[in-house]
């Protein structure tokens, strides 16, 4: 199956925020100044370029199948 | 480590907004229906700003805990001047008494009760962070407040008490309870309540030992 760049995008959101919220768990297991600043520095900075990229998918893209596009007729 | 509740159902929260968002990011031609466009936008906007939103919340809060506040090492003098066994030393005698709640005895006294009064504790704790690890550590001696102490501090709990409007020694002079409201005249720094932590100076003291922790 064709893979749409809004989709690629869509999924490069998905990771990035899997990765954030694995760090921002990560950083729950402590009370100490450094996991606030990771969940502050790490976390929070990747979820976020997770959420802004997928807005950024869904409004930037008409969705057309990159592979399957056919040239339009003038 | 913590593993209160709190803690636990934040990271199930995220556990299972990171799984949704693993799923969509394994299939994202899932997106392609109405239907899993709208699960996509709670799945990777809705959910995981939310879980940024109560995660913060929890590190806000710890970061207000004695323990947070004592987990650099250039702290540990001061989390023991909370057990002087002397009623002279200010800090010890509201840790021991629970005038101050125990778990956040130092942002009790040490925070601005204004609007940005905890943007900048933050703000100053970040550089106290770089200092730990890549600067020049002080002397737990050598440590001072960056501005002379608020009596607003005092005041948040003390102003309208009883046994600090009636005190005698706070009558000698007419106008002393107004000079502390106006904070023109210090309450730590005026020959009063002048003993605070004194961190090494403490001499052969002794320390209190709370009956829960001393079994």
């Amino acid at each position: 199956m064709t893979v749409t760049v809004t989709e690629r995008r869509i999924r490069w959101s998905g990771l990035l925020i899997v990765i954030g919220l694995v760090v921002q768990m990560i950083t729950l297991i402590w009370v100490h100044p450094l996991a606030f600043m990771a969940f502050l520095l790490i976390g929070c900075p990747l979820v976020a370029a997770g959420i802004l990229l997928f807005l950024y998918s869904i409004v930037s893209h008409p969705g057309v199948h990159q592979e399957t596009a056919a040239p339009r007729e003038s | 480590m913590v593993f209160n509740s709190t803690a636990v159902i934040l990271m199930l929260f995220m556990a299972i907004v990171a799984l949704l968002a693993l799923l969509i990011a394994i299939r994202p031609e899932f997106t392609r229906a109405r239907g899993g466009k709208m699960v996509a936008f709670v799945a990777l906007c809705v959910f995981p700003a939310m879980a940024v939103w109560t995660g913060g919340n929890e590190h806000l809060e710890r970061s207000t805990s004695t323990r947070f506040c004592l987990s650099c090492h250039v702290m540990a003098d001061y989390g023991k001047s909370l057990y002087l066994d002397d009623k002279s030393y200010i800090p010890a005698v509201h840790f021991q008494n629970n005038l101050v709640p125990r778990d956040h005895a130092c942002f009790t006294c040490h925070t601005d009760y204004t609007m940005f009064g905890d943007i900048h504790a933050k703000w100053r704790g970040l550089h106290h962070v770089y200092v730990e690890y890549f600067g020049k550590i002080p002397k737990p001696e050598d440590i001072k407040l960056y501005t002379p102490f608020n009596n607003r501090e005092c005041l948040h709990c003390h102003a309208g008490m009883r046994a600090y409007e009636e005190a005698p020694e706070h009558h000698k002079n007419p106008q002393l309870l107004q000079l502390a409201a106006s904070n023109q005249m210090s309450c730590m720094t005026s020959d009063c309540h002048d003993i605070v932590h004194e961190v090494g100076n403490w001499g052969d003291a002794t320390f209190w030992t709370p009956k829960q922790e001393g079994k």
